[in-house]
Parts: structure tokens; C-alpha cells; sequence
């Protein structure tokens, strides 16, 4: 089985202005992206994130974006698992979120995006509760050399982090972008696995992350669909590697994270 | 037939790269089934006298009738021109790739506008490398933002028999050029760093299907992203597939002299 960790809701929701050249192709919300993953093999994807791409977004938008991908979950119970998204600047509706969409709701997982560095005291009551509810964290992490957004974070915050919680499961996403120093951030902290998800796709990256890491702490995402599936899908397929790490990668470890 | 029109030899300074050889590179590419490569030297690049990798190039590649070399000039180094011409009429080179940001110059400098005259009257052709790699991830020492693409519809129309080939370039540089590069038939988008579900299909038909080209950027980049980019991800007709992966190159070449 195939499974993306890392998809999101189309972020621009296009405009009557557009030219005919650059109209989205629209079925649905998802549906677009689900005839996508169709043609490359994708059994199932993990959803977050509504239209918004505030990087501060009030618990309104929060809850309207956990919404949208609730809805999805629903219209394509077999294809999407819903992913909560948190801004855990508002710590207790954060707690209440997790209750309402995955104590309560169909959500598998959590998804963070760049409202505080996942190292922040906020995040010790979050990450108790997930590994009490059984699922991961996904957190985009990024080492930009230009410089990172102020609160986004570097692999360095979730190894921070995994350090204090080992029984919560951490997701890496984008495993830093700078690859190379990513992996090598995370090697002792058996919690964190790599992502693929969202950078190019260069050569040698999922081969370093095997060596280092192991093939059974590395999952495979494509931040679709901002990112192309056949990018994302060439790391894992045209990697050096064998056909069983490449299985595991591209599924059996997300099988075993989200205990499907 | 596949024709890789965007692939690499030798070393990058920042990475260490693997299949980096005409023979082990051709076998990579082999693997999904592409049978010729246009390759540049990756040496080149960071080179002061880039000419530097020129003949050790064309010689490497001339045991490999599956490759075909493409020079690199650096148009603001003394005596570009002599070895312009060098390139063109003692090592058999047919195109030249132009690195303006790694060389500090812009497409409107009047040195770019010299160096697309001689290459015109050379009947080459000329690729612009609007990047290399991810500026997000650049070594600290070495920060170098890609090319400006805004003078390059003026420069095309300028020189309308003159082949001129974008390469590595992404959505963002793209999208602007849609509507000033209209209709000009010399102009040719390289599709290894078009990204987004279906991105290739959707720009691509924006651009002109005629002029997109099939390149993987390997081995920095793994091949299979452009091919699955190209066969599985978009949907394209088997005429319009064959066009992007070798007829538009062939056509490109066939716009250049002998």
C-alpha cells in the first residue's frame, strides 16, 4: 500500500480573473487530487489544512480548516485520513480541538505548520496527548540559509522536543529541507522519523536517510498539490535501495504509525 | 527514444554526486529507458576560465555517441568569443549554456546581448541555467538567486533564428513569460523544475506543448521525476508525449545550423 503523509487542500481557491491557461482543474476539493494519486498508485492520503495559509490562524480558522478536511475524510473514507491541524498558541483550544476531531472524530494524526518552534512549552501537553490518543505529529521543519519565517521550525526544535516526549510519535515533514543536516539531526532520537515530502528531488536523499536512520524510520509524503506526485514518488523509486526498504518507506511504516 | 535534454557530468562542489561519468550516467539513465543526454560540465560552473572544461568535455563525450556535449561560456571573461568559436568550430559543440547568476550578469547586460550575436552567427544554440539548486539551501558562502527573466522576450525577439533554451527553471519564472513569449517559435522550456500535480500538463499547455522539453537534471535529480512527470502524472496525448520526450529536441536542433 502506498500511503502520502503530507497533502493539503488546494491553498488558492482560483479567481474568475484567471486566464483559461491557469484554471485549476477542479472535481471537488480533493477529488482533483485524488485522480492524481490514481495515476502514480496512491492507495490513500493524509489531508490537512483548510483554503487559509495564515501563519498565525485564530482558533476559527483552525477549526473552519479541520472542517474542511473532515469533510473530505467523509466524502473519501477509503482515500483520505484527516490530519488535525493545531496552532498551539492557543494551547487549551488545541486540547479541545484534538478532542473534538480525533478523541471524537475521524482524524489520524496532527499537523503543524510554522505558528511556533515545536520546542515551545506549549507543545509538552500537546505531545502527552497524542501519544495518549496513538497518533503522530507531523511538523514542517525547514533550515532556509536566506533565513526562516520567525517561528518555523528547524529539525533541531523536534529533536528538542522528542527528547522530552519518547513516547510520542514525531514526523519530521520535509526532514529540514537541507536534507543532509536534517538526518543527521535526528539520528539518536528513535521517535522522529524522516519525511520525503516537498523539496526536490535530489539524488541520494533517501538513500542517506536509510543509512542513517534505518528504512523503518522514513515515510514518504509529497506536499501535493503544490508539489508534483511523480517528484515526490521519483525519491523512493529511484532510489538505490531494495524493494522491501522501498515498501516500508512508501507505506508500511505510515501502516504502523497510523495502526491501520 | 528519450531524449534527456538536460543532464549532467562531473562534480558539484556542494554535494557529492553519483553516476557522474558518461558510462555510469548513461546506464542510470538507461534504467528508465532514455538512450541520449545533452550534458554539460558540472566543473564548469564555479570554474573562473569555465573554457577550462570545454575540450576535456567534448572529448569525454565523443566515446559516447548517446551523449551530445553543450560548452559553457562565461561572456564576461576575456576572450569569450575566440573561445565561442573554438567551441563551435574545432570541438563540434552545436550549443552553449550561459550561467548569468553564477557568473554576475544579468540577461539585459550588454555582454549576454554580444555573446547571443556570436552564438547566433555560430548557428548555435543557448541554453540559460536560471538556477542550479534550491537557493533555500545554498552554502552559506555561495548565495546566488536565479535569473532574471524579464529582458529575455526582448532578447528572443531580437535574435529570431537563434535557439534559446530555458533550463531548470520553475512555475514562478514560468508563468510570467506565458504572454510576452507568444507565438515565438525560437524560445524552448526545459521541464525537470516545472513542479505541482499535473504541473507540467497545465504549463506546459500554457507555453506551448512544441516547446517543452524533456530533462531530468540528473544525477543531481533522480530521472524518474521528469519521466513520471511526463508518462504517468499528466495526461498527455502519444503524439504530444512523443513531442516532449524527443521530437521537440529534435526540432530545436534541427532550428540550430549543422
Amino acid at each position: 500500500m502506498v500511503i502520502d503523509c503530507h497533502t493539503h487542500i488546494q491553498g488558492y481557491k482560483g479567481s474568475p480573473d484567471d486566464p483559461p491557461s491557469l484554471k485549476l482543474r477542479r472535481t471537488g476539493r480533493t477529488g482533483y487530487l485524488l485522480e492524481f494519486a490514481d495515476r502514480l498508485g496512491i492507495d490513500k492520503i493524509c489531508l490537512s489544512l483548510g483554503t487559509s495559509r495564515d501563519y498565525y490562524p485564530t482558533p476559527e480558522v483552525i477549526a473552519e480548516s479541520n472542517d474542511m478536511v473532515w469533510a473530505e475524510a467523509e466524502r473519501y473514507p477509503d482515500r483520505i485520513i484527516g490530519f488535525c491541524y493545531l496552532n498551539p498558541r492557543y494551547l487549551q483550544e488545541s486540547l479541545a480541538e484534538m478532542d473534538r476531531c480525533i478523541a471524537n472524530g475521524p482524524f489520524r494524526g496532527i499537523k503543524l505548520w510554522v505558528a511556533i518552534h515545536v520546542d515551545h512549552p506549549n507543545l509538552d501537553p500537546i505531545a502527552d496527548k497524542a501519544a495518549e490518543l496513538g497518533v503522530p505529529i507531523l511538523q514542517h521543519t525547514w533550515i532556509k540559509i536566506a533565513g526562516n519565517l520567525p517561528d518555523e521550525s528547524e529539525p533541531r526544535h523536534v529533536a528538542a522536543i522528542a527528547e522530552r516526549h519518547p513516547q510520542t510519535t514525531f514526523i519530521m515533514a520535509h526532514s529540514g529541507g537541507n536534507w543532509e543536516r536534517g538526518y543527521k539531526t535526528i539520528i539518536e532520537h528513535q521517535n522522529v522519523y524522516g519525511e520525503l515530502a516537498g523539496g526536490d528531488p535530489e539524488m541520494g536523499q533517501a538513500e542517506m536517510a536509510v543509512r542513517l536512520l534505518g528504512a523503518d524510520r522514513l515515510v514518504w509524503g509529497s506536499d501535493a498539490p503544490g508539489r508534483s506526485f511523480a517528484s515526490q514518488l521519483s525519491k523512493v523509486t529511484g532510489a538505490d535501495l531494495t524493494e522491501d526498504e522501498k515498501a516500508a518507506i512508501l507505506g508500511g511504516n505510515m501502516e504502523r504509525i497510523l495502526g491501520l | 527514444m528519450i531524449v534527456d535534454a538536460n543532464a549532467n557530468l562531473g562534480n558539484w562542489p556542494f554535494r557529492r554526486t553519483s553516476y557522474n561519468d558518461p558510462k555510469r550516467l548513461l546506464e542510470r539513465l538507461a534504467r528508465v529507458d532514455i538512450d541520449r543526454a545533452w550534458v554539460v560540465s558540472l566543473d564548469a560552473v564555479m570554474y573562473k576560465n569555465v573554457h577550462a572544461a570545454n575540450a576535456p568535455l567534448a572529448e569525454m563525450a565523443a566515446e559516447y555517441p548517446a551523449l551530445m556535449p553543450v560548452a559553457t561560456i562565461n561572456p564576461t571573461f576575456p576572450a569569450w568569443e575566440r573561445d565561442l568559436v573554438e567551441c563551435k568550430e574545432s570541438l563540434g559543440y552545436r550549443g552553449v549554456r550561459a550561467y548569468p547568476n553564477y557568473h554576475q550578469y544579468e540577461l539585459g547586460d550588454p555582454a549576454f546581448d554580444d555573446f547571443l550575436a556570436v552564438a547566433d552567427d555560430l548557428d548555435m544554440f543557448v541554453e540559460i541555467a536560471v538556477r542550479m539548486t534550491d537557493e533555500r539551501h545554498h552554502h552559506p558562502l555561495c548565495m546566488v538567486p536565479p535569473v532574471e527573466l524579464a529582458a529575455l522576450p526582448d532578447l528572443a525577439a531580437k535574435y529570431p533564428r537563434l535557439p534559446i533554451m530555458l533550463i531548470n527553471a520553475k512555475n514562478t519564472d514560468l508563468v510570467p513569460l506565458i504572454e510576452p513569449t507568444e507565438g515565438m517559435e525560437n524560445l524552448w522550456f526545459e521541464m525537470s523544475h516545472i513542479e505541482g500535480t499535473g504541473g507540467v500538463e497545465q504549463l506546459g499547455r500554457s507555453l506551448g506543448l512544441e516547446h517543452i522539453l524533456f530533462g531530468t537534471h540528473a544525477p543531481y535529480y533522480y530521472p524518474e521525476s521528469a519521466i513520471l512527470k511526463v508518462t504517468r502524472e499528466c495526461e498527455f496525448s502519444e503524439e504530444e508525449q512523443e513531442a516532449i520526450l524527443y521530437g521537440n529536441a529534435g526540432r530545436l536542433l534541427a532550428s540550430a545550423g549543422p
